[in-house]
């Protein structure tokens, strides 16, 4: 297959179970590279264990995830992939630069100028000898970004990227998500604020494991016949809910 | 395995190292500061007052008896109290004015064939003390009692010296002790740390491998278990004498416990085990969830080990059931390892030794595999 039109993320009926709850129920995808993805749903509809099956951390019950190609888990395909988990996972006595060299060596990238860079799109260069203890919240969140991304991974899972980061630097990280997909990078984002819905290229609607809805922000409220996400949310979910 | 990651690893938790003045203390300073108090009590302890009441209840004869026992009694440095009888001395045990009676009974000379019997009467508030302060009155009197042909003793021991005092055999076990109690405690901690603080997941999503991650950990807190080590050797081992300084009287650093093999082979000894103990770490950090949960293991997993590894009695003394459980605990070796070297002087051609070394490396392998087999990247 011609890499350029190979899928960046494909799933088969993608399906993960922990007992008698099915997180992930039989999810079908097949998104095409450099694009933003907004994974959207309620919390608790599945959205982190389907990124942590993409990302290779969770093997699914039944159905397979391929990522640029590759069955997952993989763990030589991990240099590929970029995670920002839901919790900063950074280290609170490391500083920032030894935060970023961290797992920039876990990643094998051995450039100091990727560190250089990835510390400066974050705006974190002039707190690089700061312990990540003495950051503010936003700048947390700013260098846990700048970890998952410092090996320039062809494909980026956020999980609430933007969670309790005030709204200047919320533009900001939306500019930057979106020159990495100019660049060719693949980003699926996980959100459960709507009104992040509308920069992304294409919204993925997830409730209870299951994937809703698919399509860019107006096709999913023209599909519901309301005029706004949340509402085409409810609209499509109450059609979904479980008996 | 890249040992570019499991540098990184390493070298991450030295970085953390570095900003944690706290654990550094913790480390380096809490061992050398008991090491020393416990030193200076072992050390510098007197001998406890012992206050004697003899009562004659064998008449006359007995008078004699009594005042031979008062006199050597008062010769060895024991208070002599005076009481009228033997309920009055019950009194004065109860109300802690004397420790000991010693009682000549009225049938003292009834039986021609069978040595006389005399009786103690102590408080029984602490059997220890009683015990001591009894064989100290005994001591004092059977010279007293047996006459000039009573044979003096002249001790000579095997190994160190005669004159040794427990520190000597305590010193190599609390070497042990530390380094394995304190890396730990540590390591779990660190390590429940990257679980729950989402590192982990984080690490896991990086192509580390988890054996990478078992030796970066052992290698980084290893590295920080060799300074201790040799620190607390420095300390129990040297004696380091500071002479008068300015308004400070000359004193000495350093316990200057007798050494009688290589330091570098006890230092092998103590390092396996701590590495047994980064690993032990990790694995029991799976168990936990909280940092009070890591240290909720010092009781089950530390504390009976420090009861049965020899450290306190030795382990032939212990009920049988128990002994086979001393023979699986990382410490016991560690400990005998250690008197081996320090004491007896052991060097590498002592079988015990080589066994000691190799059941301690054989621990700390199946430690580290236990521990890489927690390290899942399905966690949740």
């Amino acid at each position: 297959m011609n890499p350029e039109s190979q899928p960046a993320i494909a799933t088969v009926g993608l399906t993960k179970r922990f007992g008698d709850l099915t997180a992930v129920d039989g999810i079908d995808l097949e998104l095409p590279p450099g694009r933003i993805y907004g994974l959207l749903g309620p919390n608790g509809s599945g959205k982190t264990t389907l990124i942590r099956l993409l990302a290779g951390l969770a093997r699914p019950s039944s159905g397979s995830a391929r990522v640029l190609g590759v069955e997952m888990p993989s763990r030589s395909n991990l240099e590929h992939i970029g995670y920002m988990t839901q919790a900063d996972g950074i280290y609170a006595e490391l500083s920032v630069w030894e935060n970023i060299r961290f797992f920039a060596a876990l990643f094998g990238e051995r450039d100091d100028a990727a560190l250089r860079h990835a510390i400066e799109v974050v705006d974190l260069a002039d707190r690089r000898d700061t312990p990540a203890f003495e950051l503010s919240g936003g700048m947390r969140r700013r260098l846990s970004l700048a970890c998952a991304l410092v090996h320039t991974p062809q494909i980026l899972f956020l999980d609430e990227p933007t969670v309790g980061i005030d709204p200047a630097l919320r533009v900001q990280f939306w500019g930057y998500f979106r020159d990495l997909a100019a660049g060719g990078t693949t980003l699926l984002v996980a959100s459960h604020v709507m009104d992040e819905a509308d920069r992304c290229d294409e919204l993925l609607l997830i409730l209870h494991g299951r994937l809703l809805a698919r399509g860019s922000g107006a096709e999913i409220r023209r599909q519901a016949g309301v005029p706004d996400l949340e509402g085409a949310f409810l609209r499509l979910g109450s059609d979904e809910a479980p008996a | 395995m890249n040992l570019r990651r499991t540098f990184a690893i390493s070298r991450r938790i030295a970085n953390a190292f570095k900003r944690d003045e706290r654990s550094l203390a913790l480390m380096f300073v809490a061992p050398i500061v008991v090491l020393g108090l416990l030193g200076w009590v072992i050390r510098g302890q007197g001998e406890p007052e012992t206050r004697l009441a003899v009562v004659n209840a064998a008449g006359a004869p007995g008078e004699r008896i009594k005042a031979g026992i008062e006199q050597a009694a008062a010769d060895a440095g024991i208070t002599v109290e005076r009481v009228a009888d033997e309920p009055a001395a019950r009194d004065a045990l109860r109300d802690g004015d004397i420790d000991v009676v010693l009682v000549l009974p009225d049938d003292l000379f009834a039986n021609q064939s069978a040595p006389p019997a005399l009786r103690f009467i102590t408080p029984g508030i602490n059997p220890a003390d009683d015990g001591g302060r009894v064989a100290r009155v005994q001591a004092a009197l059977l010279p007293a009692l047996a006459g000039s042909a009573f044979p003096t003793i002249e001790p000579e021991t095997i190994y160190g010296s005669p004159n040794g005092d427990q520190l000597d055999a305590f010193a190599p076990a609390l070497v042990a002790f530390f380094s394995y109690f304190l890396v730990f405690v540590l390591t779990g901690i660190s390590f429940l740390r990257e679980r729950v603080g989402g590192t982990l997941e984080r690490l896991l999503a990086t192509p580390v491998r988890r054996s990478e991650i078992v030796t970066g950990y052992s290698a980084g807190f290893g590295f920080f278990a060799t300074l201790q080590v040799i620190l607390i050797m420095a300390f129990a081992l040297g004696t380091l004498h500071v002479p008068v300084f300015g308004p400070l009287p000359a004193f000495s650093v350093g316990l200057g416990i007798a050494n009688a093999g290589s330091p570098a082979l006890a230092f092998l000894v103590a390092l396996l085990l701590a590495l047994g103990a980064v690993n032990l770490g990790i694995f029991l950090s799976t168990f936990a969830r909280t940092e009070l949960q890591v240290v909720q293991f010092i009781p089950i997993v530390i504390v009976p080990q420090a009861l049965l590894c020899g450290l306190l009695w030795p382990i032939s003394s212990l009920p049988e059931l128990l002994q086979p459980i001393a023979k699986v605990l990382p410490l016991t070796y560690a400990i005998d390892g250690l008197r081996e070297v320090l004491v007896k002087g052991a060097d590498l051609s002592s079988a015990a030794l080589r066994f000691d070394l190799a059941i301690l490396a054989a621990i700390a392998v199946f430690l580290a595999v236990l521990a890489s087999l927690t390290i899942r990247r399905e966690v949740a």
